[in-house]
């Protein structure tokens, strides 16, 4: 028999990896696990026993060294890889207790991670910054509605960035 | 002589920039004195560290990656579809200067540390 599988569309901000993680532990407690997400953000989860799975994400939207070990990396530590979105890389295992499951297992690592969403980041906005500048000495037709757009939207990178820097200086510490 | 010197003096802050290594990174290198891949190094850490290191697959691909474009580590072999890596030259220089630190460390801290116990042993 063919498992149930149902679709969900939920948005997580480029800042809330952690709650997406814990969203997805509490789903695969509840009988869903994730097969896979398409564009934009939509989750497709199967139908199965309720199992506590531990998911973690990665970012990484360039390869210094092949991609493939990366991936052998994760699975020979446990790791199943379920899906890449963006730059974002599902991974899962199963619960074991008493035993915390991380992939960064230090703060600098972990750091590393958010100093690279924040590159990514960086490079998109600039052509946004671009684009506020220019417009902003143009005021015929539709312009004024895509003005207010692109102002939102930087507002809105802006954010994002505060607040992953803010994680960063709370990943430091002391 | 002194040019030797001078070229040695060059060499040492070169490497200089790479201390104090992070102790996973310390425990990584560690491990590569002979060639071994990712999943090789995880467990040998966590098995010479008695436990009190643990390095997870994000931390172990972005340390190797790091290591490898510094010049640190190198491919040796593949085994199994899997790369393994070991110290270069530059790599064992980088791990001395770390180990002398260390003991320097250690060197400072094992009196002081003697006094603490026993203050600790005092107060209860």
């Amino acid at each position: 028999m063919e498992n149930k599988t149902i679709r969900k569309f939920k948005w997580f901000w480029a800042w809330q990896d952690e709650a997406e993680e814990a969203w997805l532990r509490k789903m695969s407690n509840e009988g869903w696990q994730l097969s896979r997400i398409g564009f934009p953000t939509i989750y497709t989860f199967r139908n199965v026993e309720p199992q506590d799975y531990v998911y973690r994400l990665d970012y990484r939207s360039y390869w210094k060294m092949e991609k493939e070990d990366y991936l052998q990396l994760f699975r020979d530590s446990g790791w199943e890889f379920v899906e890449e979105m963006a730059g974002w890389h599902y991974f899962r295992q199963a619960a074991q207790a008493g035993e915390e499951l991380e992939i960064y297992t230090d703060a600098e690592s972990k750091i590393g991670k958010y100093q690279r969403l924040l590159a990514f980041l960086g490079i998109l906005m600039l052509p946004l910054f671009f684009g506020v500048y220019n417009l902003s000495k143009a005021s015929y037709g539709w312009v004024p509605i895509i003005q207010v757009f692109n102002a939102l939207l930087f507002v809105l990178y802006v954010y994002a960035i505060i607040r992953i820097l803010l994680r960063i200086r709370q990943l430091k510490g002391i | 002589m002194r040019y030797r010197k001078a070229k040695q003096m060059k060499n040492n802050k070169k490497l200089k920039k790479y201390l104090p290594l992070t102790e996973a990174t310390y425990y990584i290198m560690l491990a590569l004195v002979e060639p071994l891949h990712g999943y090789g190094v995880m467990q040998k850490v966590e098995q010479i560290s008695q436990e009190t290191v643990k390095v997870g697959p994000g931390t172990l691909y972005g340390a190797f990656s790091s290591l490898e474009k510094e010049g640190l580590i190198r491919m040796v072999k593949e085994e199994q579809r899997r790369k393994c890596y070991q110290l270069t030259d530059k790599g064992r220089q980088v791990l001395v200067g770390q180990i002398d630190r260390l003991e320097i460390m250690s060197a400072n801290g094992l009196p002081v540390r003697e006094h603490l116990v026993k203050t600790l042993d005092s107060d209860e």
